[in-house]
């Protein structure tokens, strides 16, 4: 019997760290290129006084991601499986097709973030960014879900980057502490700029992709009810991590550039050039190298897990234990979006920030349906049994989602008029 | 003879005999107690609530209405019950098993054939598309005129499953017998095919076949899961199922899957099974899972090597374990030492008297404590197909076969 007693608190931890991983992954990859240039304009533009959004933004992620692998452990099944079983044909469809392209939109956005962050040590957008691609494809076709997990695990620990570049960023302590839990004030919500950002902060935080993603990888790494309190560990420690990361990021801006009268930056790349003078070379290679990370990392996964979710919702074989001819429209999804989504930044005058500004009111418009259709999924008894949502856990979540499609919506009228 | 779209079928008008439209149809019914493929009545949602309209008032269904024979007044009220296989919400937009393509499919419309007979119509479920044919008419259905979208779907070549070959997937078993459902074509299936269907498979399905088909195919596909398909699977069936399928198993293979369970679960099991499969599968799980012993089984032939081909065939007749095991006969000399090894080809071409002494090879054996790497380069260069694993006296205490070799090397990556 030696095998069998071979497992002890060493095989309990085991058993912790079999389902760590979806929840982390997930939030990690939250701050993906467009949510560190988010991160970073916050905090060059307003300094400290936007740090109180982290609770509430880390409430609200937990609250939903929580619910996201609730579903997959429950069900066994992903998003877009359970929508297409509960909704039928014609949702599936216009929600697949939103999903497309916001997440198209998402991708050029990561390639972008790789290209903008090695650009700042020299490298021609024209090298990288095919190869970049070629990596990202290669990596999830060629590695098995074991492998590629321990990787993009290692990737997030980089993200640590920030804290480091935070902290040789020289920050008031004590006012950043501050700002984090005082209330803010409400005369700054009458300037539309302050609005917007808050809005932008929230959004990014928050998207439809994130809630397909776990809950696939949730049901892929087999995860039930049995492991469910381990996941649901692992989902709330990811949404902190994610959300201390962004803390430093705006600390680190706020710090350096929003102190020395810096206020406009646009992309995380503008922000690591502007810390170079003020925080020094270390802050400056820390934070592109962090953004170089968060782009390839993010790039890694978003087309994968569309190509998952179209295919699962729509009924093509999926899954990359299949070979390209038994999974034809699952491998063409995958990688178009790949060669599409880094190819259209090496075309000359290709209306780049068009396509991300329709991308992100795609995405607006996404989220509402998607949370609706979550939180109608996960209160189905038929489908979760005594796993539903409590009383009180859908007056946090319906208000949550409320309070996320009403600021969506802002932003979507807000995008439309500019 | 036509064949109509269940989409189709669905929120079509429904006219009485005098002609008025008294509302229209949310549901398919098949019972399949009665007849495995014949609706046995749709339900119709009228102004004064849901009425069954069975098929002998059904005059025609076309397009987007159907005709009953009947005044509305006499549709009976339609009340709902287990053992009945409502077509929209247990088929539509499911996984079904595709037991001819072998694997998983999700239905994206179910293709239903009208017959008239005697002024009325029989209506039978022929096939379910899993194609773009189903996909676009679902897509266009209400915003494309129905003439025009027939004449378009007509030019997209059609992709179904024939109902015979459709298993479907109920995970409650007591429904799933009042619906008749067995896995009926699955069991028919490969092992191997079985268990790439059962890995596309949510937890509960996953449950729900292991817990239906025979003993003896479950525990051979269970061998050909991915060993954390294989654990969760045993984990979620009840112990006494578990040990059932466990005791038809390979016993390296069920040493090896209980060993990956966590040990009060992996004890459970053994409890549960005949003391002399208990008996081996616990030796196994002594020795470590990367060693030759931890590879090996123990259910092997060997007979004296005084007995003759005849003895040999006797031996064959009456051994119980995997056929992979019987590529070599072993030869047993004073002590139960091991001496020798008949290839099972000598065997066949061999007159039945002949001693197999005078057909002995030289063996070749290893120890139970050699690392699996060896066991594979052993393999390689003396181009095995069984290896002995012989112990401190000089005894085999099993052995291992090439096809565990395969999927040691193929699972090392």
């Amino acid at each position: 019997m030696v095998t069998l007693l071979r497992r002890g608190w060493a095989g309990r931890i085991a058993m912790v760290l079999a389902v760590v991983g979806p929840g982390f992954i997930t939030a990690a990859v939250d701050n993906d290129a467009g949510g560190i240039a988010t991160y970073s304009v916050a905090g060059a533009q307003f300094g400290y006084s936007l740090l109180w959004i982290m609770i509430p933004a880390t409430v609200a992620l937990v609250v939903i991601q929580e619910m996201s692998a609730r579903m997959g452990a429950a069900t066994g099944k992903g998003l877009s499986d359970l929508i297409r079983e509960e909704f039928g044909f014609r949702v599936t469809f216009f929600l697949m097709l939103a999903l497309v392209f916001t997440n198209f939109g998402n991708i050029v956005a990561e390639f972008a973030g790789v290209a903008s962050s090695l650009e700042l040590f020299g490298a021609s957008k024209y090298i990288v960014v095919p190869l970049a691609a070629l990596l990202v494809w290669a990596l999830v076709v060629h590695g098995t879900y074991n492998s590629v997990e321990k990787i993009f695990l290692f990737a997030s620990l980089l993200y640590v980057t920030y804290v480091v570049s935070g902290i040789t960023a020289k920050p008031d302590w004590t006012a950043a502490a501050l700002s984090t839990v005082t209330r803010p004030e409400s005369r700054g919500f009458r300037n539309y700029g302050y609005l917007s950002m808050v809005i932008g902060l929230i959004g990014t935080t928050i998207t439809p992709w994130m809630q397909f993603y776990l809950q696939s990888s949730v049901v892929e790494k087999g995860v039930t009810m049995r492991q469910y309190r381990a996941a649901r560990l692992d989902v709330v420690i990811g949404c902190l991590f994610s959300n201390v990361i962004a803390w430093f990021i705006i600390v680190a801006c706020a710090a350096t550039l929003h102190a020395a009268g810096k206020f406009t930056i646009e992309t995380g790349a503008d922000a690591a050039q502007a810390l170079r003078p003020l925080a020094g070379e270390y802050a400056y290679l820390l934070f592109a190298g962090g953004l170089l990370n968060a782009s390839l990392f993010a790039a890694s996964i978003l087309p994968i897990s569309t190509a998952y979710a179209v295919c699962e919702g729509l009924g093509f074989e999926s899954g990359l234990d299949k070979r390209f001819d038994e999974a034809p429209a699952f491998y063409w999804l995958y990688t178009a979006l790949i060669v599409v989504g880094a190819g259209v930044l090496l075309v000359p005058h290709f209306p780049l920030f068009r396509v991300m500004v329709l991308s992100q009111v795609v995405n607006g418009i996404l989220l509402p349906f998607v949370l609706v259709v979550m939180l109608l999924l996960v209160n189905d008894k038929e489908l979760m049994g005594e796993h539903v949502n409590s009383r009180w856990y859908n007056v946090v979540s319906w208000s949550t989602a409320g309070a996320m499609i009403a600021l969506s919506v802002a932003l979507l009228i807000a995008q439309l008029r500019s | 003879m036509s064949l109509v779209a269940l989409s189709e079928l669905l929120g079509a008008t429904v006219r009485d005999a005098t002609g008025n439209a008294r509302g229209r149809v949310r549901e398919v019914a098949v019972a399949p107690q009665d007849h495995p493929t014949r609706v046995a009545f749709l339900v119709v949602r009228t102004a004064n609530g849901e009425r069954a309209l069975r098929l002998n008032s059904i005059k025609a269904a076309a397009g987007s209405s159907v005709r009953s024979t009947d005044e509305a007044s006499s549709w009976s009220g339609y009340s709902p019950s287990d053992g009945l296989l409502l077509l929209k919400r247990d088929l539509l937009d499911q996984q079904i098993i595709d037991v001819h393509g072998r694997k998983v499919v999700r239905v994206n419309d179910v293709e239903i054939e009208c017959t008239p007979v005697n002024g009325h119509l029989l209506l039978d479920v022929v096939a379910v598309d899993v194609g773009a044919r189903g996909a676009i008419r679902r897509l266009s259905k209400g915003v494309v005129p129905s003439f025009t979208l027939r004449a378009l779907l007509e030019r997209i070549p059609p992709r179904v499953i024939p109902w015979q070959f459709v298993d479907l997937i109920e995970t409650d078993p007591a429904r799933r017998v009042k619906l008749k459902i067995a896995y009926e074509g699955l069991s028919k299936l490969h092992p191997a095919d079985i268990a790439d269907i059962v890995e596309d498979l949510p937890p509960a399905e996953r449950e729900a076949v292991f817990e239906t088909i025979d003993e003896e195919v479950a525990a051979e596909t269970l061998e050909e899961l991915e060993p954390d398909v294989q654990t969760s699977v045993v984990e979620s069936l009840d112990k006494e199922r578990a040990a059932d399928i466990v005791e038809e198993m390979d016993p390296d293979a069920a040493a090896d899957l209980l060993g990956d369970l966590p040990e009060e679960e992996a004890g459970q099991i053994l409890d549960e099974m005949r003391p002399e499969e208990r008996q081996e599968v616990t030796q196994l799980l002594e020795f470590g899972e990367h060693t030759a012993a931890g590879r090996m089984t123990t259910e092997f032939v060997a007979v004296a090597e005084t007995a003759t081909v005849n003895d040999a065939i006797e031996a064959l007749k009456t051994f119980e374990g995997s056929r992979e095991a019987l590529a070599t006969i072993y030869l047993k000399g004073p002590g139960d030492r091991l001496v020798g090894s008949v290839p099972l080809v000598k065997i066949a071409i061999s007159p039945a008297s002949a001693g197999l002494s005078s057909l002995n090879e030289p063996y070749i054996a290893c120890a139970p404590d050699t690392p699996q790497s060896e066991v594979a380069a052993l393999f390689d260069k003396y181009n095995l197909i069984t290896l002995a694993v012989v112990d401190e006296h000089g005894r085999v205490a099993g052995i291992i076969t090439a096809d565990d070799v395969i999927s040691m090397l193929r699972r090392k990556d």
